[in-house]
Parts: C-alpha cells; structure tokens; sequence
C-alpha cells in the first residue's frame, strides 16, 4: 500500500515521485489480445453502431479502468477483432487513481482513454486532463447524449457545454432491508415514506440489546445530500454555489441526527454494514448494488430473507447517481481510436455484456431496459431508483465540502456539539471553500 | 618534550602535504552520498518551500499559466485551521504517549533477552522482531479485527471475563490509545535490536569488576549498563521522536476516513496534498511540520550535549 510520506514535505514527495514516473512511463501493463475470448455473449462480434475505420488498424489504445482488467479485456476482444486496434488494459486500484492522475499530470504521459469515478470528474476536470470531445460526437452516434440515462445527459455533466467524458457504467442507492426481521416485529412492507422509515427504524430497535433499526455509515458522504432531494431541495444554490443554508438541508440533518438521538442505528465508527446485516443488527440500510454481491457471498443461506427497495420519500425519492464515466485523455495521440473504443462501450450489446460478466449497471437506455438486465428483480429496483438519481455537485470543492459537512454531523451526533452552532460554522466554511 | 611535541607535529604535516593530488579522494567518496542527498533530499525541500508559496492544486498541474505567487497566504491560513492545530495537538499526544513507551519498553525488553542466549531466548527475539518485518496492511486488518465492536476478539475475551465492550477505534478517546498501541507494538521490535546490539558492546569486565565490588545485577543494570547505552538510547529516541512527528501509517490503515480523532499532522497533510489535491498548501504544512521536528532534534542534541559537557 502507500508508504509513509517523508518528513521533508509532501510537495516535495510529490515532484520528486513525479520525476521519478515521468522517466518510468507506462508499465506493467497487460496486452488484451491474450486475453481469452469474451464468454458473455457479445463474442458475435457485430459490429457497434458506427465501424471504426480501417486505418485506425495497427494503432493502440491504452486504458486505464479500475475494472477488473481480465473482464474488461474480454469485453473489448470483439472490438480488437474487428478493428484492428491494440487495446492496453491497465488496471488502476480505486485508492490509487487519484496519485496516477497527479503523476500522470504532472509529466503529461496519461493513457489515450481513462475511467472516471464521477466524484473525480470534477478533479480530472479541473487538471485539464480530458480531451473535449464534442466536436467528434457526431461522428458516433453510440455517444449520442440521448442514448444515455438522463441523470448523465451531456447537461448534466458538463453545464458548461463541452462534453469531455462519456457516461459508462452506472451506481445508486436503495434501500435494502431484512424481510424474515420485519416480518418478526410485525411490519408489513418496506417502509415508502421518511415517517415510515422512522417509525420502522423504532420499532426493529425494540429487539434488545446490540439490534439497532438501520445503520448511517459515518462515511456516507452522499447520504445527507440524497436526503435534501429528498426534501425537495438542492445543495447547488441559483448561483452555482454551494448553499447548505437552506430549509432542506435543515430538514436533511434534522432527519439523519433523530437515529441516533432515539438510538436506532449503532454509533460504533467501526460498525461494519455487510456483518450487520447479516447478523441482522442492522436490518435496513441504504447501500449500493455491491452490497447485494456481498451479502450473496458472506451469507449466501440468506437469499430470500432479504430484499432492496427504492428508497423512502420525502417530498421525492431521489438517490445518488454514482458510476464511472470513461474519456479520452487530453494529449492522447491516438484520439480517433479511443473515440472508436468509447463508441464500443456505449454500444448496448457492451453494455449488456458488460452488465452479464460484472453486474455492473448500464448507462445506456436501451441496454438499462434490456430483458437480460431487468430480469433480476433486484436490478429491476435499481433500474427504477436509476430513473430518479442525481449526481452530486460537480465543483472541484465538493470533496472538501462533503468531508467538512461529514465532520459537522459526527460532531453533533457522536460528540453532542450543538446543532444551529455547528451549522453555522459549517456555512461559514463552505463559503471560505469557495472563495 | 615541548620541543619533541612540536617537531612531531611539524613532521607529520610535512608528511601529509605530498598528498596533495589525494585531496580529492575524500570529495570523491562523499560525492554519491551528497548528490543523492541533494537531489532526493535538499532539493525537494527547495521546491515544497516555492511550492508552499503558490496556490498550485490540480488544475495548475495541468496549466502551470494558472499558478499564482501567494506570498504567505497558505500559511496564514494554515495557522488559521483549527483542523491543522488539532493535528498537531493530535501529534503531540502521540509523541507523548509512544516515545516514552517505545524507549523504556525497547530497553527493558533488550535487558531481558541479554539474560540468555538460550534456544528459548533467541526464538523470542524473533518473536519481538516479527510485528517490525510485517506489513502495514496486514498489520491494519489484523487489528482491526481484533479491535471490531461488533465481532472483536478483544472485546469478546473482555465479555468472557465478565467485562463491557471497550469502543476501541470508535470512541476519540480510546481510538487514540488503540492506534497508539498498534504503534508501540510495531516499533519496539527494530528498537529492542539496535540495545541487544549495544547490550552486547558491553565490555564484560566491567561487569565483571562491578561483580568484583559487590555490585547485584539491579545495581549493574543501573550504574553500568544503562550509562554505557547512552549513545544507543539517544538515537532511539531520535529516530523514534522524528518517526512519531511523522506518525501516519497506523491512523492511515486503522481509522475510518473522515475519522478525524487521531489525524496526525502527516496524515492532515496527506488528505490536503493528495485527497484535495491542494498541494500549495499541503507544501506549506509539510514545511512547518519540518521545522517543528527540526527544531525539536536540534533542542534534543544541544540537551544531550550539555549533559556530556
């Protein structure tokens, strides 16, 4: 993992190990025409919607994904078949994308296409790092804004016009609760409204000792935001801005501190969701489709005493919106070829492939509404909850802002600050963020 | 004898003075190690310190136009960051706590080993020495299992006794503790090497006239061996103090991000330059952490020198 940063300065570090890479270049990457023919049914190898022309044969993509690179070069095995092209498959860990991209930066040796986790976007944004690609839309339609869920349409993600990036796979939040428990305590159903969530977190409470009735993970950033939508708010303010000073998000924080002020989710920082759930201490929780793979592969004797919903409403029922997108690389000398490989993956039958290898979620429309995707009953919940999610603020503050809101609410839920000081100061530091 | 001392002195300068073309030997041999300290070690300073003196982030990686000359504005408000000072209070508590112990526990440890050098003794000494050969992560998952509320062995053996659950790494108290003990337990085994070490430079005469004067093995210890361990314990401390000024690694693999109850002053530093990418700022800070612990080995030196004068 990551070693110590010296004593003489994190900066310096940097630039050092900055040099140091630029000289090294790309490295231990693995080639994709080794890798074995994709087993997913997409090896039929028709042809994506607009067919790379042949002079882009003998060139080479390299890509850097944090999917998993075995999956990820069979899913591209039809489109080197078909192309031509060489794609270079570079797996880069989520902890570490953010030092690639610095490094990568800072000596300007990136790849010609990289996944972006739509929290970075703003990040690779601002280094300048993403080619603006609107000027070649046209030439693939598979890029077509339209062909996308409308939570990552071109105006979404790039209010200001210029589309650098391409929406890939797709991520949000449900609510996953333990029907075998609530049936126990006597509840019907899956709680659909704020009131009811409450209530339900109350009453699973009730069972004794160390069983808590839903879990806020001291980490989940997006939670307080999701609530505001809920609310009927927004954390973007007419200007653009930042503004939490709003009766939403106050309803928001109200909503998050009454767990813990009636004891109904476990306080221990340390809790882990997955045991939770399935020891069923925590029989509600609002997580992603990876929680559902895990708790499948912890406990496996589970299946059928559990489910996912979309998530209880306030004035609406609005989830986070999270996923990757991909985009080619500003200074990429092979922009052609990466453009032709993004049109892959946006194709349908990619995505669905995709979605079959991983269970990764597709961004395309006609994929999201492809039989072989909805035929899970629990994607089919994801799918409904991806028809009303919303991504977080794209302003390179946001990681910044989202840890201090974070800070604020621990404060008042662990350590009993109070809560309209601790707000205050909390406006006041978003405002100095975004000076 | 006067005149002796000075034809002698006279001779040997002469003597030296034909060496005038080896001069340079000396230039020679140290030249690598003062390259390489200048390029990896002085010149990284220089530019964190020019850095510390811009608003470089991200963007102005990708377009140095960008970059802005701030003066001291990142110092200001560094200095105006509740969150840097309570790093650095953070910092101080761990330095407090886990220099002393690391030393005194090092030490003691080491004095027991020398006892023997028996099978039983040298397999612990390997025993002391595993926690310093293992790696970080294994080390983080291992703890954080045993220290889990949920499904902890600590915890667990506590309930066998009949004791509550301690909030190990969740209540800001105790998680300071907790990461702190990982800490201890990780550093003495290199430490407990370097006294065996020098335990064994004990030359065993004078053991053996302090034996002779019917000194027991408690006054020994005290008035032989311990004064004879200055040195080693002084670059114990040294390297401990500076390693625990730095204190990342177990924070960084034990604590939950955002956790902020044991952010040390490296770690706040890692979070601005590399999670915000604010490396302007993060250079600022790198920089006062700098001068602390340098200010904080030189005072230690001088001390250490007026104890000997």
């Amino acid at each position: 993992m990551r070693t110590q940063p010296g004593i003489r300065g994190l900066g310096a570090t940097l630039i050092a190990s900055a040099l140091v890479f630029a000289a090294c270049g790309p490295s231990a990457s693995s080639t994709a025409p080794s890798a074995p023919a994709a087993t997913t049914g997409s090896e039929a190898s028709n042809a994506p919607s607009s067919a790379p022309s042949a002079s882009l044969s003998g060139t080479t993509v390299t890509v850097w994904t944090m999917e998993d690179a075995t999956k990820f070069e069979a899913l591209v095995q039809p489109f080197v078949d078909s192309s031509g092209v060489t794609v270079d498959v570079e797996a880069v860990p989520w902890d570490a994308i953010n030092e690639k991209l610095t490094t990568a930066v800072a000596s300007g040796d990136g790849p010609d296409v990289t996944q972006i986790g739509l929290s970075l976007l703003p990040t690779f944004q601002a280094a300048d790092a993403l080619e603006d690609v609107t000027d070649d839309l046209a030439a693939h339609p598979a890029l077509d804004s339209s062909t996308f869920l409308d939570a990552v349409s071109a105006d979404q993600l790039s209010p200001d016009g210029a589309v650098t990036s391409v929406p890939w796979v797709a991520d949000t939040r449900v609510l996953f609760y333990r029907t075998d428990i609530f049936q126990e305590v006597g509840l019907a159903g899956p709680p659909t409204t704020w009131a009811e969530f409450i209530a339900a977190a109350e009453q699973l409470a009730t069972r004794g000792e160390g069983q808590y009735g839903y879990y806020i993970p001291q980490w989940d950033a997006p939670l307080p935001i999701q609530f505001t939508w809920q609310a009927g708010g927004d954390v973007v303010g007419a200007d653009g801005k930042i503004d939490l000073d709003t009766p939403e998000f106050k309803k928001a924080v109200d909503l998050y501190t009454s767990f813990f002020e009636k004891n109904t989710v476990p306080t221990a920082s340390d809790f882990d969701q997955t045991a939770g759930f399935i020891s069923g201490a925590a029989p509600m929780l609002i997580s992603g489709p990876y929680l559902a793979s895990a708790i499948k592969e912890q406990a496996p004797e589970l299946d059928g005493k559990w489910a996912v919903t979309t998530l209880p409403k306030d004035v609406a029922g609005t989830a986070l919106f999270a996923g990757s997108n991909m985009g080619v690389w500003n200074g990429s000398d092979n922009v052609d070829g990466a453009l032709a490989l993004l049109d892959f993956l946006a194709a349908p039958e990619t995505q669905v492939a995709w979605f079959t290898a991983t269970g990764s979620l597709p961004t395309n429309k006609a994929a999201a509404a492809d039989p072989a995707v909805t035929a899970d009953p629990n994607v089919a919940v994801y799918a409904e909850q991806l028809a009303d999610a919303k991504l977080l603020p794209l302003i390179p503050q946001w990681d910044q802002i989202s840890a201090a809101i974070l800070a604020s609410l621990n404060e008042i839920v662990l350590n009993g600050a109070d809560k309209a000081a601790t707000l205050e100061t909390l406006n006041q530091t978003v405002a100095d963020l975004q000076q | 004898m006067n005149v002796t001392l000075t034809t002698r002195a006279a001779r040997s300068v002469t003597r030296r003075r034909p060496g005038s073309r080896g001069s340079l030997i000396p230039y020679l041999l140290v030249g690598p190690a003062v390259l390489l300290l200048v390029v990896f070690g002085v010149l990284p300073i220089v530019v964190a310190a020019v850095v510390s003196l811009t608003d470089l982030d991200i963007g102005g990686l990708g377009n140095p136009d960008t970059v802005r000359f701030i003066g001291l504005e990142n110092y200001q408000q560094l200095f105006a960051d509740e969150a840097f000072w309570e790093a650095l209070g953070n910092t101080a508590f761990f330095v407090v706590i886990g220099v002393p112990t690391i030393v005194g526990l090092s030490l003691l440890i080491a004095i027991g080993l020398d006892h023997s050098q028996s099978r039983f003794f040298r397999a612990l000494r390997s025993f002391y020495f595993l926690p310093a050969i293992t790696a970080i992560v294994a080390i983080s998952l291992i703890w954080g299992y045993l220290y889990n509320s949920q499904f902890g062995l600590l915890n667990y053996l506590l309930g066998v006794v009949g004791l509550g659950p301690v909030p190990w790494l969740s209540d800001p108290v105790v998680s300071r503790f907790s990461v702190a003990g990982v800490a201890i337990w990780r550093a003495t085994g290199l430490n407990i090497i370097i006294f065996l070490a020098a335990l064994q430079a004990v030359p065993r005469e004078y053991r053996e006239a302090a034996a002779i004067d019917g000194a027991g093995a408690w006054r020994t210890t005290i008035s032989i061996v311990i004064p004879l361990l200055r040195f080693a314990i002084l670059f114990v401390t040294v390297t401990t103090l500076i390693s625990w000024m730095q204190f990342f690694d177990e924070p960084f693999v034990l604590m939950k991000w955002p956790a902020n109850d044991a952010m040390s002053a490296s770690l706040y530093i890692y979070f601005q330059g590399f999670r915000f990418n604010e490396f302007g700022f993060a250079s600022a800070a790198s920089l006062v952490l700098l001068a602390i612990i340098l200010a904080v080995t030189v005072i230690q030196l001088r001390m250490r020198k007026l104890n000997d004068d």
